[in-house]
């Protein structure tokens, strides 16, 4: 099988995990939170086969391009929720969170996005692309699950399933936040000074990158120190991870600056 | 004093400042930086006036931002501090007596009597405690023996370490601006450059680009010597991602170009009435190349564009300093008597217009041209950098503690009766706490059960 062919198998899966559980959203069976539970892991089993086979080929890390960086997030995305679900069982964030997925994986597949894997421009020759960019996404992925959890507190109807939302959103955030520090700012700092010879430049991406960690270290400060819990809490986490998703893909397109690449 | 040391303690304030900064710096990536006023004045019109007068056009290095960080900094330290004697009593220097009425007053506790000898229910206990890496202190009183056991002390600090790692990259940050320097030096091949402010001077020996069969670029490289005291020192190729550190000074590969001052141009020579004929002459501007013709005598190349274009009032210029469209002007000599000039281009071999008093049998071709080419290396020096990764360091190993290792605490009464122990636990986990009472019950589940 080639890339492409993995890759379309992968879409298809997600689109019927979405399906399935999006029939769990109508039907409260168990079963349908399970088969889409199933097929999502399934399709992130081929999605790691397309990533690794593209890796082989193009011989560098899969994510130097829109198409690539988009098809790792939505990976990451969906491997954070089957993570966050083996520990809390929580199918009623599967529907929120495939549909986001099949989104995002429909949109890399557009004909907008050049797909042809090519080489790498001088600036992105460093380790520190895998370090810096994996381990952003995979912050930025757990952001996304503590917004559908935010979300799911602010419109869940019982007092039972607001606890719940709210403490899973509290460990999202908890796994999410240092990933994206340390792969975000620290490593990004770090290749900055290796690239540029400076650490820190006022970038538009690197500005926003730090709003992002401003609302979410606000996030903490509020909820461990002042004890605000629940719906001002998940508001929070909803504008942190709106930040972060304008970090990861309004800044390319609305603001100019040394982030050229993806 | 205290109402001042008072107003920097308040969570409050951090809170206001978080969202100060980050609204803050919001603006500074609204409105474009560090630009031109001219071009703040077209495009914003009379708002213009407004942004550089509340410093918005150079908003992070403003007055008001590095204020607006100093309170941060400020309220950081005060806050941390405020709160570091309590943390550090509970984490180190917590009494070890407790009354077993106010352990039963725990969330996690646990009450039981035991058919063992004090001395047998104290060993348990302790093994036990040990076993699950807790760390056992003890005091004895009258028929009553204190237990105190603690595990990942160090995770009270997670958020001063965190903290006073943002403190050192503020300082690191201050250091940088204050002591740091930074300066791009332009160097033709060949050409040797005084570092400013350093004890040496720096060689491009060569620059090349090199590409991939795709034709895309794949490095620019410059190769560059140190040169310290009149010698050589050191050899490097400098590239992007790879910069060359000396002597606490960095250099790094920011830029290229070509210089068109002095090209080395190749230009064939062909004849109409004989096709067979063809020769190749390297020449430079203002340089003469004999030719064997009955009518010229010598030709030169007056002069070298790289982009040619005939701009306004019919002047030929240089659109820019890319070898786009590249065009020599071809002059004829017989003696000293110029017999024809004209322009040729190297993409279009085929087009020709000579201005000539006599008819001629030449035609010419542009064959190669070469600038000499220049790097950009920027050069940087940057005490604070240290400082930025130990802060780094720390804020990340705080994250690990604050969120990864919850400090744990159980403590223990045991009270001597006749062959039997009576035994009060009680534990305290701030977070984590669902594992935590996990753990106590086992524990205490293992101490009743053993015999």
């Amino acid at each position: 099988m080639n890339e492409s062919t993995l890759f379309t198998t992968t879409f298809i899966l997600y689109i019927l995990s979405a399906f399935f559980f999006l029939t769990l959203l109508f039907s409260k069976k168990d079963k349908w939170g399970k088969a889409g539970l199933g097929l999502a892991t399934a399709g992130l089993v081929f999605h790691t086969a397309a990533l690794l086979l593209r890796t082989f080929q193009s011989g560098h890390a899969p994510f130097t391009n829109m198409y690539e960086s988009l098809s790792f997030l939505s990976w990451a995305m969906v491997l954070a929720y089957i993570l966050i679900d083996r520990k809390f069982r929580i199918p009623r964030i599967g529907p929120y969170l495939m549909l986001i997925v099949v989104g995002l994986v429909a949109l890399a597949s557009s004909p907008l996005m050049p797909k042809e894997a090519t080489p790498l421009v001088p600036a992105l020759q460093s380790y520190w692309l895998w370090l810096h960019v994996s381990v952003t996404l995979l912050g930025e992925a757990f952001f996304a699950v503590a917004f559908i959890t935010s979300i799911l507190y602010l419109t869940a109807d019982s007092e039972e399933k607001k606890a719940k939302m709210d403490s899973v959103s509290y460990r999202c955030v908890a796994v999410g936040f240092p990933l994206f520090t340390l792969g975000g700012l620290v490593f990004g700092m770090v290749w900055a000074y290796k690239a540029w010879g400076t650490y820190w430049s006022w970038d538009p991406k690197e500005v926003w990158s730090l709003i992002t960690w401003l609302v979410f270290a606000l996030y903490l400060h509020t909820r461990i120190v002042m004890g605000w819990k629940g719906k001002r809490s998940a508001i929070i986490a909803v504008v942190g991870f709106l930040a972060a998703l304008f970090t990861y893909f309004g800044v390319n397109y609305l603001l100019s600056g040394l982030h050229s690449y993806a | 004093m205290r109402s001042v040391w008072k107003f920097f303690a308040s969570v409050k304030l951090a809170i206001v400042l978080l969202i100060l900064l980050a609204v803050a710096s919001v603006i500074g990536t609204l409105i474009p930086q560090g630009r031109p006023p001219a071009e703040y004045a077209a495009h914003y019109g009379q708002l213009a006036g407004l942004f550089t007068g509340l410093h918005l056009t150079s908003l992070y290095h403003s007055g008001w931002f590095l204020v607006l960080l100093f309170f941060f900094a400020v309220n950081t330290i005060v806050c941390t501090l405020s709160r570091l004697p309590a943390k550090w009593r509970r984490a180190f220097g917590p009494k070890v007596e407790a009354e077993p009425s106010g352990l039963m007053a725990l969330k996690v506790k646990s009450r039981f009597g035991k058919n063992v000898p004090f001395a047998e229910a104290q060993a348990k206990l302790e093994t036990l405690l040990s076993s699950r890496h807790y760390r056992v202190k003890r005091q004895s009183a009258e028929k009553r023996l204190y237990v105190l056991a603690q595990k990942r002390k160090f995770g009270h600090f997670g958020s001063d370490a965190v903290h006073f790692g943002l403190l050192v990259i503020i300082g690191g940050g201050i250091v940088s601006g204050v002591a740091g320097f930074r300066t791009q030096m332009e160097l033709s091949e060949g050409q040797t450059v005084a570092v400013p402010r350093a004890p040496f001077e720096i060689r491009l020996d060569r620059f090349e680009t090199e590409y991939y069969p795709q034709g895309m670029v794949k490095a620019w490289k410059s190769t560059v010597t140190v040169v310290e005291g009149g010698a050589g020192i050191l050899t490097q190729a400098i590239l992007v991602n790879k910069p060359l550190t000396y002597k606490g000074f960095s250099f790094y590969q920011t830029s290229y170009g070509s210089n068109w001052d002095q090209p080395k141009l190749e230009v064939t020579i062909k004849k109409k009435t004989d096709p067979a004929f063809a020769r190749t002459v390297a020449l430079t501007v203002g340089e003469r190349a004999a030719v064997d013709d009955k009518d010229v005598s010598q030709i030169s190349v007056k002069r070298f564009v790289p982009d040619f274009v005939i701009g306004e009032g019919n002047q030929i210029e240089t659109r820019s300093q890319e070898p786009n469209n590249p065009a020599a002007q071809v002059e004829g000599w017989k003696g000293e008597k110029r017999v024809f000039s004209g322009w040729i281009f190297a993409n279009y071999p085929d087009f020709e217009q000579m201005h000539s008093g006599q008819p001629t049998d030449l035609s010419f071709v542009l064959k190669s041209f070469r600038g000499s080419e220049y790097s950009v290396l920027e050069a940087a020096r940057d005490p604070g950098v240290w400082l930025i990764w130990i802060g780094c360091l720390l804020v990340t190993a705080g994250f690990f503690l604050a969120f990864y290792w919850p400090p744990r605490e159980i403590r223990a009464v045991l009270e001597e009766g006749r062959d039997r122990t009576e035994i009060t636990a009680g534990g305290h986990a701030a977070k984590g706490r669902e594992s935590f009472e996990a753990e106590f019950e086992a524990l205490m589940d293992s101490l009743r059960r053993s015999s």
